[in-house]
């Protein structure tokens, strides 16, 4: 099989014939909607089919293809002047709302404080995978988006042209208004030109794109639209969401993974203060009550009998998730590694990743108002279509029937992307605002959040290689067993179509040249539940990844950049990560003395059409196996940065949490169930073990803009545990790197 | 039972007198700003200031803030409007993503440099240890506070 090129996915199951697709880029429609008193475009970018849906994400390719013609991208020029932009991107506080505006801002040369961002309701337009994942928005949007305001725009010019009876090409888009070139008495406003008129018509053809050079909010850090109210505590989250006669509702949960439901005595509960309704109802026991304190002491007042099912303990699931046996897929294959491994490898090794847990510090929310034949839901999501899918099916009412309207989102990083039909917090709310006919908000609390979430599943990994007479890689097989990351949250056509779990194989993929290479999966079923986590596959992956690369450098002797620089293949992407690889050891003084105690570790990844490489310092106290992260140099090439210190931002977010999930946390099953039930037993990495992060922006990639809320949490773990050889001779290869661990490391 | 709110009397029923001031605050007194997560104390999502001290609401009773003056994220800023130095700090900075620990954050550092004038960055360290961010935004906060400390210096300074 030939090297795998850019844009080409090749997929083979050991025992089905070979299949292979092409992503190819796709035109786009644009509707029109004329109400009299605005002028609405809007871009149909719904429905593709989902495994180029999930190709793009593991791509990086940023196709939309157009399949729908109600649109959910709205556009919409108001006679006040003003400019309302309906988006389909949840504000995560990843700042997309801010960068949509400014590509909206710039094409149609308004004045940025006219310029307003909702996002859209589900009632906007369809889209069955409508949400905001994959570190897609911008990059996904970038063309479409600023297409369709270009077109808006010549559509106000030709309707300018008539009035100041010129020709259009005369006339001066500038501050949200048009004038003839050098006239500024002849300005009409966008909003004078839309009131009124309703016979618009749309281009013939696509209007052109501004030139770079003339753009003027693209990659200037505009100030967050989102701060102001956030800052001043009146951003409204989903657990702020309030309605007048809102009661609050609490539900049973399972005392194990594989709990069933036996029976249910109620008891008194539905005479204890507040109370209004006990529900009981095939597999669900929930309780509205005037007050959450109150929903909560009746729901716990409830005698439930259960069959816990089997208890299972952790030794047990990493005996599931462990490499060999039946199912594998190989994923990627070039040569015949395997062969050349025959002879005995130089080099083999085992790594380990725990199950992680999301966290988000708003838990789980949704208040919902349930009529006769559907409703409204509002709710901090990151998947709004799958939230009205499951509610109507739950009520059993057409999907269409129930809006869903997002809210601002405490926190995502991929758990708000939950689409479990059972145990979703909209179902659940839905389901209790339908048996009281009121709204009813239902709160997670956080033991409810940390025990009964999807998990960053277990991962295992086998590495072996050999380095020819140049100490150069000649062949090296990558083995990975996982639980599911996006598998489980799609349909199944799309992992029966595939074969492999896409999430997972980000950062698994052999990106480095050598002439014999194989990378195989075995994806598990857990019987604990498991998804996407920020970055997918990136954090357990780039970290076994870049941390035997880093192995393979020191037993070749040499630098693990330079052995790394030298086995960078000839793409687009090998020279973006070279040119981060370079930046980020030139910005942080690799091969540099330190002082004393302390020691660097460099790794890279790529992911989303954007390339990241970073160097950390670390010190470590030996008593305690306390390792401390003290700095971080990034270099990130994303491509075009929409608004660089959103950018920024994104990188020091992710190397922060990245840096927490590597070195203390951790979720252990015992007996069936999650052992920790709050922070106390889950802490969070806080001020004083933060590391001291600078990010450097690198180039313009291929001058789009490239994802940024993920790709830089890869590289964390490796840059750890790799500044920890180069500190201890000690390779730490089981994630979290816990003082325990260290410990054990160290003293074996 | 009345108690005072961002300089507001509010009634409240007296009974239970334990129940949390978080939970009064955003459910029977509509103040959202105020931001639940852990519930035990540990995350400091909940802090708001009563009689100026950085407290966490969701382990301090109602009764106990009888007589007490609560200060939440919403009473910060100026009556007319104007952000109070660490609020603008936190905008200039662009230190948010989420949002949902910033009330918190910014109430803890509020109090903080009512007390401390000219913070070392380990005393800022110190002060905010015990404030989660799940976004990873430490960095922006110290900055932030280093920029808030010396507004409040300048302002103290002016007549």
């Amino acid at each position: 099989m030939s090297a795998l090129k850019e844009g080409d996915r090749v997929v083979r199951d050991k025992t089905t014939p070979s299949s292979r697709w092409r992503l190819s880029r796709r035109g786009f429609l644009i509707g029109m909607a004329v109400t009299g008193t605005a002028l609405a475009l809007g871009i149909p970018i719904g429905l593709p089919v989902a495994r180029r849906r999930v190709a793009e994400l593991v791509s990086g390719e940023g196709i939309l293809p157009a399949s729908d013609l109600n649109p959910l991208l709205w556009l919409e020029m108001l006679p006040d002047n003003r400019l309302r932009v309906f988006v389909p991107k949840a504000e995560l506080g990843q700042g997309t709302h801010t960068g949509l505006a400014q590509l909206a801002a710039d094409e149609l040369e308004m004045p940025w404080e006219r310029v307003e961002v909702l996002h859209a309701s589900t009632a906007q337009g369809e889209d069955k995978y409508r949400g905001t994942y994959g570190s897609q928005s911008i990059l996904g949007l970038y063309e479409p988006f600023r297409r369709a305001a270009a077109t808006m725009r010549e559509m106000l010019r030709a309707e300018a042209a008539v009035r100041l009876k010129q020709p259009p090409n005369r006339l001066l888009a500038r501050n949200g208004a048009f004038e003839v070139s050098g006239d500024p008495k002849t300005r009409i406003t966008y909003g004078e030109l839309v009131s009124g008129k309703t016979n618009w018509r749309l281009p013939n053809k696509p209007a052109t794109l501004k030139a770079v050079g003339a753009f003027k909010f693209i990659g200037q850090s505009v100030p967050r639209v989102d701060l102001p109210p956030k800052v001043k505590g009146e951003a409204v989250y989903g657990y702020d969401f309030r309605m007048a006669s809102m009661l609050y509702g609490a539900v049973v949960r399972p005392p194990t993974f594989e709990a069933k439901m036996l029976s249910v005595k109620s008891g008194h509960a539905l005479g204890m203060p507040g109370v209004v309704k006990v529900v009981v109802e095939e597999g669900f026991v929930g309780v509205v009550a005037k007050s959450r304190s109150q929903a909560a002491a009746a729901r716990d007042s409830i005698e439930v009998q259960w069959d816990r099912g089997h208890l299972w303990q952790q030794a047990e699931l990493e005996r599931i998730i462990t490499v060999g046996g039946r199912g594998a897929l190989v994923v990627q294959s070039d040569g015949d590694a395997a062969a050349v491994l025959a002879g005995g490898p130089s080099l083999t090794a085992e790594y380990r990743v725990g199950f992680g847990a999301h966290a988000t510090l708003e838990p789980q929310v949704a208040v919902a108002d349930i009529k006769a034949k559907g409703g409204k839901i509002w709710t901090s999501t990151q998947w709004e279509s799958a939230v009205a899918e499951h509610v109507a099916k739950a009520l059993g009412v057409k999907e269409k029937h129930v809006e869903v309207i997002p809210t601002y989102v405490g926190g995502g990083f991929g758990r708000k992307a939950d689409t479990d039909s059972v145990t979703h917090v909209a179902v659940e709310a839905a389901l209790l605002s339908r048996a009281v006919g009121a709204p009813v908000h239902v709160g997670w609390d956080r033991r409810e959040d940390l025990g009964h979430e999807f998990y960053r599943p277990m991962a295992h990994y086998r590495f072996s290689a050999s380095l020819d007479d140049r100490k150069r890689i000649k062949a090296m097989v990558v083995e990975q067993a996982t639980g599911e990351v996006l598998l489980g949250i799609l349909p199944d056509f799309v992992g029966r179509a595939m074969g492999i779990d896409m999430g997972a194989i980000a950062g698994a993929y052999i990106l480095y040249d050598m002439p014999n290479r194989e990378f195989t999966q075995w994806m598990r079923k857990l019987p604990i539940p498991t998804g996407p986590w920020r970055g997918v596959g990136l954090f357990p992956s780039v970290f076994t990844m870049e941390s035997f690369v880093d192995e393979l450098a020191h037993a070749a002797g040499a630098d693990p950049l330079r052995f790394r620089l030298d086995h960078l293949p000839r793409t687009g992407i090998g020279a973006r990560l070279r040119a981060v690889l370079i930046k980020s050891a030139e910005a942080s003084g690799w091969g540099t003395p330190l002082s004393a105690g302390r020691a660097r570790g460099i790794a890279c990844c790529t992911y989303a059409g954007t390339t990241v490489a970073e160097v950390g310092e670390i010190s470590l106290s030996r008593d305690t196996g306390k390792i401390r992260l003290h700095r971080v140099v990034a270099a990130i090439d994303c491509g075009r940065a929409v608004n660089p210190d959103a950018v920024i931002a994104q990188v020091e977010g992710c190397v922060t949490m990245g840096t927490s999930a590597a070195l203390i946390e951790e979720i252990i099953v015992k007996d069936g169930r999650v052992v920790a039930e709050n922070f106390d037993q889950y802490p969070l990495l806080t001020m004083d073990g933060a590391p001291e992060v600078r990010t450097i922006l690198v180039g313009r990639g291929d001058g789009r803009p490239g994802g940024v809320g993920e790709p830089p949490i890869g590289p964390v773990g490796a840059v750890i545990g790799n500044a920890f050889f180069a500190l201890t001779g000690v390779r730490l290869r089981y994630l979290p790197m816990t003082p325990d661990r260290v410990k054990k490391a160290l003293s074996s | 039972m009345m108690i005072r709110v961002n300089g507001k009397d509010y009634q409240v029923a007296e009974e239970p007198a334990d129940r949390p001031l978080l939970w009064v605050l955003r459910d029977e007194l509509g103040l959202t700003g105020t931001k639940y997560s852990c519930g035990i104390g540990v995350c400091g999502s909940c802090e708001v200031h009563i009689d100026g001290v950085a407290t966490r609401s969701c382990i301090t009773s109602l009764s106990g803030v009888k007589g007490k003056s609560v200060r939440t994220i919403e009473g910060l800023a100026s009556p007319d409007g104007r952000l109070h130095p660490v609020q603008q700090a936190f905008l200039d900075e662009q230190v948010p993503q989420c949002g949902w620990c910033m009330s918190g954050q910014i109430m803890r550092a509020a109090a903080f440099l009512e007390t401390n004038h000219h913070p070392t960055e380990d005393q800022i360290v110190s002060a905010m240890k015990d404030n989660y961010c799940r976004c990873g935004t430490y960095g922006r906060i110290k900055r932030a506070m280093a920029r808030a400390a010396k507004e409040m210096a300048n302002k103290r300074a002016r007549p």
